[in-house]
């Protein structure tokens, strides 16, 4: 499985990654909207995991912008606010909503049913 | 004093409600992020923990590396309590004497994120220094924070906010203008000063503009209440 993390959190993306492949799971990291669709651009991913509040461009439309370039990809929202606007968007636009700070084994699991068939 | 159409309250003190929310809402989801990296840490050391127990031989300098990177984060959580403790407690007094130096970098600091947002950053500008002033103290960092704000949403993209404190004979004054470029902060003076009118009542300040430098200016005079009491 490759997924692509996006977050302005650096080091919330570096670290996840790395917990990610102690998993097994191929994951790539990008800290802005223009990162992540360079990416995209490169190599195709089957989930992305989308921080719904970024500078510049925000999880929503980073989402847009990406299945544009890859119409395939499956998408998960991550917040630090849990606010009910949070999760009515998060829910509305994504296949699954989380909420910082992430369980990694949570994670793994809606990962894999994300991608599943 | 005009009290609010929908629950009766002073429409200064939904006014003040509403600035400490969204201090409050912006500093909690700051820390949350900061705890979700250093979930994220720990996570990590016992990833690496549970590799070494397998047999396969660990990087000193990774684990060093993660746990410098857990205390990094544990004292910016610190920092942006401290700062969120230091608001909260300037409403202990309605009335004292403050450095209003101190606090244009308190309020900077809590709008910190929401300029990031913006993609704006805000700057201490003018020498440092004390400067003393007799006021309300929460009053002046919701009027500070207001025409931040309001600032930080009009500012164009990748501009720097600058803020200056000085004293004058009557007071203090606050000087919020753009790093690049003449132009004003974009923030209508007029309009403000409306937005603001209540509180400005309070704090018998005045908000304008200098045509010269095009910055919003924003002059606090030392109250001569000697009343220690709660908010207005």
């Amino acid at each position: 499985m490759k997924v692509l993390l996006v977050d302005d959190e650096q080091e919330l993306v570096v670290t996840l990654a790395e917990r990610l492949g102690f998993r097994g799971v191929d994951a790539k990291w990008a800290t802005t909207g223009h990162e992540a669709v360079v990416l995209a651009r490169q190599e195709s991913f089957d989930v992305a995991v989308l921080d719904v509040k970024m500078p510049r461009v925000s999880g929503i439309q980073l989402k847009k912008d990406l299945e544009r370039i890859r119409p395939d990809m499956k998408f998960v929202f991550v917040t630090g606010h849990g606010s009910e606007e949070d999760f009515r968007i998060g829910s509305a636009e994504a296949a699954r909503y989380l909420v910082k700070p992430l369980d990694i084994d949570v994670l793994v699991e809606t990962l894999k049913q994300v991608v599943a068939p | 004093m005009t009290r609010s159409a929908d629950d009766g309250l002073p429409s200064l003190s939904v006014d003040c409600l509403r600035f400490f929310g969204a201090m409050s809402a912006s500093v909690s989801h700051e820390i949350r992020n900061k705890l979700a990296v250093i979930n994220e840490k720990a996570g990590l050391v016992e990833d690496i923990a549970i590799a070494m127990k397998s047999g396969r031989v660990p990087d000193p300098e990774r684990l060093e590396t993660q746990a410098r990177k857990i205390v990094e984060q544990v004292r910016e959580a610190n920092r942006i309590v401290r700062s969120l403790n230091r608001l909260a407690h300037s409403t202990d007094e309605a009335v004292a004497t403050v450095d209003l130096s101190a606090l244009v970098d308190l309020v900077i600091e809590l709008y910190g994120r929401k300029a990031a947002m913006a993609q704006a950053t805000i700057s201490r500008r003018g020498p440092a220094g004390e400067i003393p002033v007799r006021t309300h103290p929460f009053l002046v960092a919701h009027a500070i924070g207001s025409c931040l704000g309001t600032a930080v949403s009009r500012v164009d993209a990748s501009h720097e906010l600058t803020v200056a404190a000085e004293r004058t004979d009557a007071g203090a004054r606050v000087r919020i203008g753009r790093l690049v470029g003449a132009a004003a902060a974009g923030v209508d003076p007029k309009h403000h000063a409306a937005d603001l009118g209540a509180l400005l009542e309070v704090l018998g300040a005045e908000l304008a503009d200098d045509a010269e430098t095009g910055e919003l200016v924003l002059d606090i005079r030392h109250s001569k209440s000697h009343d220690p009491g709660g908010l207005p």
